[in-house]
Parts: structure tokens; sequence; C-alpha cells
């Protein structure tokens, strides 16, 4: 798709000056009846970047999108977009467009009559409406389908369509509400680029919200991961992978391993661990120093683990490693995912590169060591309390 | 399951086909063959093949007004029905926000439907009456020194009665059809600077006229059916295009009421097709 | 949008008025006659209430003074009961038929429209001068019996096909899958999931049929039923008598529907646990 910004239509009313798409969440909390859908949100999303908002259904995501786009006001907290409060303004003043999960095109109206709906909204004439509004379907390459109605279209179509209507209004943010999930998977990694693209030509902000990791991770500059009403963690794509803050995020973008243990001593930095069942793990020096005694979580990326075999009656466990009984095998191309079974952890997993384990194969019941380098253990900001996560990525 | 028998839907439904045919399209069929027949006095129905009755109607004066009057009838009360229906559904579907509240709320408005009509008709009498509750707030309040007697027994009373009758049916489709709209199709158009007059005009409007056309097809048949509302409302100075029938039948004219059921029944499928012309109702009942 | 704001906008006041308003409407004159039917021996057709008595209903089961009221009555309750047993079977049949393509679906379903609107009084002709032409006479539980399903199939058949517009084809093929019989997959399956449903057919059944009175008119033959009795004391009665009636009809009407969504909300609750 060739976008380019649209000019703001003759007679639009803009009310900011800055133009600017920057999104500021201020203690920002719903509350549904008594339940917090969200609670004290802080979060700044620079102007011109593309934002996921990930996290499992029912965490909150969508909420925030809709008290950002005016459809849901908040109980408490502010919102600002380029530095002027939006509460209580209309979406249009807003500078919002949102593109809905079901894509809510008007089922009564041609594609061009919907395109065209904002137009209309603000008297432009018709002639003047059916111009512009073929333009933008030319944009999306669907000028040819414009006297079709909606249910005529197919589901990729629907969504280009979608979008050319979220267009017209000249957002200066928009707003996709789980964009992708009603496609099928071919489609949905054509879109994934056609949004990426278009975002950076545009040049305006992008709230996208979705449940999916990898899509979060490839389109994001910016990925944004709820728990249930808070969030976790707000960074680049790559840190919240490498470095997520918290076991939840460890666990939800899936390629961690997560461990605990109670800080031994402390020598030239090197933190010492002792697990509960009684593994030992260092820790490199970190930005704060823990002091002994403290409980302290850790997480090792999946293709950071090395396997070997052991003999069953091998108990004793070197520095940075555990004991385990491999659960499953599953081959995965590149790579082979080995399941551990540890006794006392939920999960653990190691990413074996492909040439490698065909090496010294390994299969279900067989009993290994997994080990590490300490290099590549990187400290949690929380103590992992157990619970696991059943939308964690796997 | 086409393929596993093609019978069985015709067993199916062939006990309402036979219901139908025996009790409807059989009984039309003779009304009318019937209206071609002669009435002779003392002696009764004579089988012929006259248009004598309808000449009879449509020459005749009264029965135009009849009509008219009836069609007048229809517009109205079609128009109030229709106006309480569409903003009664509105408020229940995008107003009432606990889901438990809308359902109580619509029961209410539907329960009266299952009661008597004749029941509900005669209960205006102690409120419209001469001395009624409304008359006696009147006088009572000083408001007025005489009882207002146009309450009862007038026009006004017959729409009142068909009001309070047929609004349920206009009710019942429209919210039905107001409670499929995706709300985010609201959030859209908002979306796109609608006001809110701007979306009820432009998005629920358009998207309710199934409901509206089903509500149009009950409310007009049933107005244009009716002769005992306009007959005990009125005090018998109205009268409907069914009254007609409801004399010629106190005469035992079969003959002529039989020409007059046909006439009404032709304006009554007229209207229908009309209606089912500008929607498809049938593919909005079946899916 | 109106409904996700917090703050309602005013037109939530003006409508939320309409519905009060509305609501009065329609109950405030049921509740007037329900009042005045307990009226004093005064005879008064209007408020105020005077020496609140039960004699009006006394007299409505004393036939010299009113006309047949119990034998109107037993003739309605089983009339309205039997249309109500057809109709629940009838339509719930039909419907399922209409989830095939079938030749003829089309005339069979317009049909089924026209019998819905036709005016009552033309259909009632019809069926008396089809009876006279077979020499039958009219009964109530003949001619009138027919005329009223011909009123209460389309409404079953319409409310079926609501019900079943929701009901995915798959349920059935699953149990088909799983080994059922056609008639197992129909008793157990199929039923359970649409008889909500049947419910709401057997309270139109049975109501449209206790309260039809133009189908009625020339179909009963010599011996009224209830809305007939009713209609006929409106002429002739001049005494509370008739509210009390009023008010005893429409106590067995609210009766049913609160045994009919009673049971409906009673399966739902049990359904959802």
């Amino acid at each position: 798709m060739n976008f380019t910004p649209v000019t703001a239509p003759s007679g639009a009313s803009v009310t900011d000056t800055s133009n600017s798409g920057e999104i500021r969440l201020v203690d920002l909390t719903k509350k549904f009846g008594d339940t917090h859908a969200v609670k004290d949100i802080n979060l700044t999303i620079p102007h011109g970047s593309y934002c996921c908002l990930l996290g499992p259904s029912g965490c909150g995501k969508t909420t925030i999108l809709r008290m950002i786009a005016g459809h849901e006001a908040p109980t408490s907290g502010e919102i600002t977009i380029g530095g002027t409060s939006v509460l209580g303004l209309p979406p249009v003043q807003r500078g919002t467009a949102m593109m809905f999960q079901s894509y809510a095109l008007f089922p009564h109206l041609s594609i061009r009559d919907n395109v065209a709906f904002y137009l209309k909204m603000r008297g432009v004439g018709r002639d003047e409406r059916r111009k512009r509004a073929d333009e933008m379907l030319e944009r999306v390459q669907l000028a040819h389908l414009r006297d079709r109605m909606p249910a005529q279209l197919s589901g990729g179509q629907q969504q280009r369509v979608a979008l050319a209507r979220s267009l017209i209004t000249n957002p200066r943010v928009l707003l996709l509400d789980e964009p992708l999930s009603a496609l099928d998977e071919f489609l949905r990694l054509q879109m994934r680029v056609e949004l990426k693209t278009l975002q950076a030509e545009l040049g305006i902000t992008f709230v996208h919200v979705t449940h999916t990791q990898p899509e979060a991770i490839a389109l994001a500059d910016m990925v944004v991961v709820m728990d249930t009403g808070r969030i976790d963690q707000a960074a680049r794509a790559r840190d919240i992978y490498n470095s997520p803050a918290t076991p939840y995020v460890a666990r939800f973008m899936g390629a961690q391993n997560v461990l605990t243990g109670k800080v031994e001593s402390i020598e030239g930095g090197i933190a010492k661990l002792k697990s509960a069942r009684g593994e030992t793990f260092e820790l490199a020096p970190q930005k704060a120093a823990p002091a002994v005694g403290d409980d302290l979580s850790f997480s090792v990326r999946r293709d950071y683990i090395t396997i070997h075999k052991r003999a069953d009656a091998e108990t004793q466990t070197a520095t940075n490693s555990v004991l385990g009984t491999v659960d499953s095998i599953e081959y995965q191309g590149n790579f082979v995912k080995v399941s551990l079974q540890v006794p006392g952890l939920d999960t653990f997993v190691a990413n074996v590169p492909d040439h490698d384990y065909f090496i010294e194969p390994i299969g279900p019941g067989d009993a290994v060591t997994a080990s590490w380098d300490k290099k590549h253990a990187h400290v949690l900001d929380r103590v992992d309390t157990g619970a696991s996560e059943p939308y964690a990525a796997h | 399951m086409n393929s596993r028998s093609s019978a069985l839907p015709y067993i199916q439904v062939s006990p309402l086909a036979l219901v139908l045919i025996l009790f409807f399209s059989i009984p039309v069929a003779l009304v009318l063959l019937v209206s071609f027949f002669r009435y002779q006095m003392l002696v009764g129905i004579v089988p012929d093949f006259t248009f004598k009755n309808y000449a009879d109607i449509l020459t005749n004066r009264t029965n135009w007004m009849l009509y008219w009057s009836t069609i007048k009838f229809a517009l109205i009360v079609l128009a109030i029905t229709g106006f309480i229906g569409f903003w009664i559904s509105y408020f229940l579907v995008f107003h009432v926000r606990n889901l438990v509240t809308a359902i109580a709320l619509f029961l209410v408005c539907t329960v009266p439907f299952w009661t008597s009509n004749i029941i509900r008709m005669i209960s205006w009498r102690p409120v419209l009456g001469r001395e009624g509750v409304i008359n006696q707030a009147l006088v009572g309040s000083g408001l007025t020194d005489q009882p207002v007697e146009w309450l009862l027994y007038s026009d006004f009373a017959v729409v009142i009665a068909y009001v309070h009758l047929f609004t349920l049916f206009m009710i019942v489709p429209i919210f039905n059809s107001m409670a499929r709209i995706d709300k985010s199709l609201l959030e859209a158009a908002v979306d796109a600077g609608a006001s809110r007059w701007g979306v009820i005009w432009n998005v629920v409007l358009p998207l309710s006229k199934t409901g509206i056309a089903l509500g149009t097809l009950f409310v007009v048949t049933l107005v244009m059916g009716d002769f005992s509302v306009v007959t005990v409302m009125s005090g018998g100075l109205s009268g409907s295009a069914a009254s007609a029938i409801f004399n010629d039948l106190q005469f035992l004219n079969y003959p002529r009421a039989a020409a007059n059921a046909v006439i009404l029944l032709i304006v009554v499928l007229l209207i229908a097709s009309a209606i089912f012309r500008l929607v498809d109702v049938r593919k909005e009942l079946v899916r | 949008m109106p409904s996700s704001q917090d703050r309602r906008p005013w037109t939530f006041y003006v409508l939320s008025l309409l519905m009060l308003l509305f609501v009065l409407f329609l109950y405030g004159p049921m509740i007037s006659v329900l009042v005045l039917s307990f009226q004093g021996p005064s005879a008064s057709l209007n408020f105020p209430l005077r020496d609140p008595s039960l004699i009006w209903f006394d007299e409505l089961f004393n036939p010299t003074r009113v006309g047949d009221v119990p034998g109107a009555f037993s003739r309605s309750l089983p009339l309205a009961l039997v249309v109500m047993v057809l109709t629940v079977l009838i339509s719930v049949t039909a419907g399922f038929g209409f989830r095939h393509r079938f030749r003829g679906s089309g005339p069979l379903f317009y049909m089924a429209i026209a019998s819905l609107i036709i005016p009552g009084l033309v259909l009632s002709i019809g069926i008396l001068v089809t009876a006279q032409f077979l020499g039958l006479s009219a009964s109530w539980y003949g001619t009138a019996l027919g005329a009223h399903l011909t009123w209460t199939l389309p409404f079953g058949l319409l409310i079926m096909f609501a019900i079943l517009g929701r009901l995915s084809p798959s349920y059935e093929e699953a149990a088909f899958d799983l080994g059922a019989s056609r008639w197992q997959s129909i008793k157990d399956v199929v039923v359970p999931i649409v008889f909500p449903g049947m419910i709401a057919v057997a309270l139109f059944g049975f109501t449209l049929s206790y309260d039809e009175f133009p189908r009625s008119w020339l179909t009963v033959g010599t011996r009224n039923t209830l809305p007939l009795e009713i209609w006929t004391m409106t002429t002739n009665v001049t005494s509370p008598a008739l509210y009390a009636l009023g008010t005893v009809t429409t106590v067995i009407s609210f009766f049913v529907i609160a045994v009919a969504l009673g049971s409906i909300i009673l399966i739902q609750r049990r359904r959802s646990k």
C-alpha cells in the first residue's frame, strides 16, 4: 500500500495546534462496578511510535484503548494527547480513529459510503465526498469494489475498508483493537507487514492491542505487557524479550526459564544463591546489589541452556544447573524444543540448536542435566510467586 | 442432512400445511366464491355468478367513507405506535446498561400482550368516562367546569385503545432488530464525528428498518381488520372497513359480507406485499 | 456512545420518562378495573371505591343476572389447552422442517404470514361458510379450534424461526457423529436446547386462543367462549360484574404467564450452574 498523509479536510476545526500524537496516561483507573479493569496506569507513548498493548484477555488492554478513543470514560486519572487533556472530548476532536476488532463496517452502506461517512457527518457535499472516498479507496487498492456492500467482501478486504474509513478522518492517533485476529495465518502475516509500513509512512502514533506475542515483537517500537489491570513492563521489544522485568513477563513472553533462590553470600560482586531444592546458582554483578538472605528470582533464555545426558545415579548438581527428566521433544525446524520435568518447577524448557541435538539425541524419559553460563542469568525485579500463567507462549 | 432423507421436511411441515389449507386457504376460496352469489330476502343465499355485490359496495359512498376512516386511523396509530416503539426499544437496547433490567423492562412492556384485548379495551371506561379518573381530576382541580365529553366514545378513545392494544406489536420486532446491531457500529459512527442524532439517523434507524416494517405490517393489518374496538370505543359513532362486514352479517347477507371481506383482504394483502417489497422480511426471519 | 459513557446523556432521562409514562399507560387502566371490581353494592362503575366487597365476583357465578360465565370458562379453558398443545407440536415440527430447503417452502411461508394478517372477521366468515358447505355446524371444539390454530400457528412458527436461527446444525451433527439415532438426537440434544422456546410457543398458543375474539365470533356456534361472553356483557351488563370478570380473566392470564416465564427462568438458571 502506498499511503501518504492526507491533508486536513477543508473546514475542519482542529482543536490542538501541536498535532502531536504523544499519548500520556496519568494514574488512569477504570472500575466496572467493584472490579478494577485498569488500576493506576502511568504510561507515555511517544509521538509517531508503534505501540503494542500485549496481554491475555481480560487484562484491561482493550479498556485502555477504548478510554484513549473516548468510548469509555476513566473512573479517575488523566489522558492527554499532544499535551492537552482529551477527557470529555468526542473522538473526532481527540484526533483519534479506531479500527474495531469486528471492523464495524456499516452493513447497510456501500464501501464508498462507509469510507465517506466521516465526510457526510461534516456536511461535505456529495460529489466532493465521493471523490475523496474514491481517492482513499484507490490507496487501499479497493476502488474497483466501491459499490459493493461490506458483506460481499473477504475478511482482508473488509479490513482495508475499515482502515480507509479510519484514515479519512486524518487522525494523529490510530487505535487498533486486535486488528489481525479475524484473518487467517497467511493474510495475518501479510497485513502485519502492511500495517508496519503504513505506520512508518504516515508517521502518526499507532496503538495496537493484541494477545499474540510474535505480533507485538514484530510490529512494536514499544511493547506494553499487561497483567490483570496493571502494566508489568513497557519497553522496546528486544528489552522485553531479553530482560523481562518480572517473572510474569518472562513467562508470558515465553522464551525464558524462571528460577528462584536465597542469597547465601556475595563475593566480588557475584551473588551465590541456594534454591529450596539445594541447587546453587551464581549471578553476575547487578545494578542494585542484593543483600545476603534475600530471595531472588532470575530468568535464563531457553536457547542459552545446554543439556547433557547423565547417569541415573548422579544426583549432585554442579553450580548453575538443574537435574531433570525429558518430558517431551518438539522439532521446530532450526531448533529442538526439549521440555524437562524438574521437581519443584512448573516448566523448564531448553531450545537446543538442530545440529547440536542430533549429535547426542535424547528422548522422553532420559535423565539429563541442564546448565547455563552465569552471564546469561538475568535478575527479575520481583520474586517469583510460582503462579503459572495459562496464556504463556511455549 | 438433506441427503439423509429428502422426505423428512415434507413430513415435518405437513401438519402445518394441512391446518392452513383446511382452515385458511379453503375458507378464503369459499369466501371468494360466495361473494359472487346472490342474496335473496327470506330465501338466503342463492348460488349465482354476479358482480352485483361488488357493484353495490363500490358505488356506496358510505363504504368509501368507512375505508377512508379506517386508513386515517391506521396512519395515526402507525405514527404513534412507531414513535413509541422506536424510542422504547432504543431506550431498552442502548440506554439500559444492565441486561437483566433490560429484559425485565421488556417483559413489563410485553406481558399485557398475553391478556384479553377486550378487557384491556373496557378498562379505559373508568379512566376516560364522563365520571372517570381523568374527568374527576380535571374538574376537581378546577381546570375545567364541565367534564370533558370527547374523552370516551370518540375517535380519540378509539386511537387511545388502538395504541394501548397494538404498540407491543411495534416494540417487539423493533427491539429484536435493534438488539442485533453491533454496538461497535455506533462507536465507529461517533469516531467519524457523528452527533447523537447523526448516529440515530444514519445507523440505528436504517438498521432497524426490518423491525419497523414488520411492526408496521402488524399494526396496519390489525387496525384494518378491527371492528370491535372501533365499535365499542367510539360508542357506535365511527365505523371501520370490517364493521361494514359486521353489519352485513347482522342482516345475514352473506354474499355481500363475503364481497366486503374480499375487498378488505385485497387491500390488506396489497399493503403487506408493499411492505414485503420494501424489505425482505423472510430473509430476516429465517436467518 | 450513550451506553458506555459514565455520565448519562440527557436523552436517558427523557426516555426514562417516556418509558415510565408508557408503563403507566399500559397498566393504569388495568389496575383501575382491578380495583373497581371490588366495588360495593353502590354498583358505581367509577371511582371512588365505596364499601369494598366481593359481591360482583359472586354475581359472576349467578347465571341469571350476567349470562353463562362458568359455562364460558368451561369451554375456553379446555379449548385454550388443546390449542396450546397442538400449536407446540405442529409449529415446532414445522420449524424444524423449514430448516431444510424443500420445494414449496416459500408458498407455505407466505400462506402462514397471510393467515397471520388476514382480518379475523374475514377468516371467521370463511370458516363458517366452509362448515355450511360441508353440512357441519359450527362448534367451539371444531371450527373455533381450527380458527384459533390459523392465528396461533404462524406465531409459533415465527418464534421457532427466532430460536432455531440460533441453533447451529452442528449440535445435531455432533449427536449423529456420537452415534445417536435421529430420534435420540432430537430427544437428548435438540429438545433440551429449544425447550425454553417451546414454552414461549405454548404461552402464545394458550393466551392467544384464550383471549381470541374476532376469529371466534362466527365459529364457536351456539355456545360462547369467554371473550364472546365478555363482548356480550359490554353491551348488556352495566354493573361492576364486568370488571370482576375482567379481573378473573386477567388473573388467569397472569398466572399462565408467570408459570411460563418462571419455568423458562428456572431452566436457564439450572443450565448456567
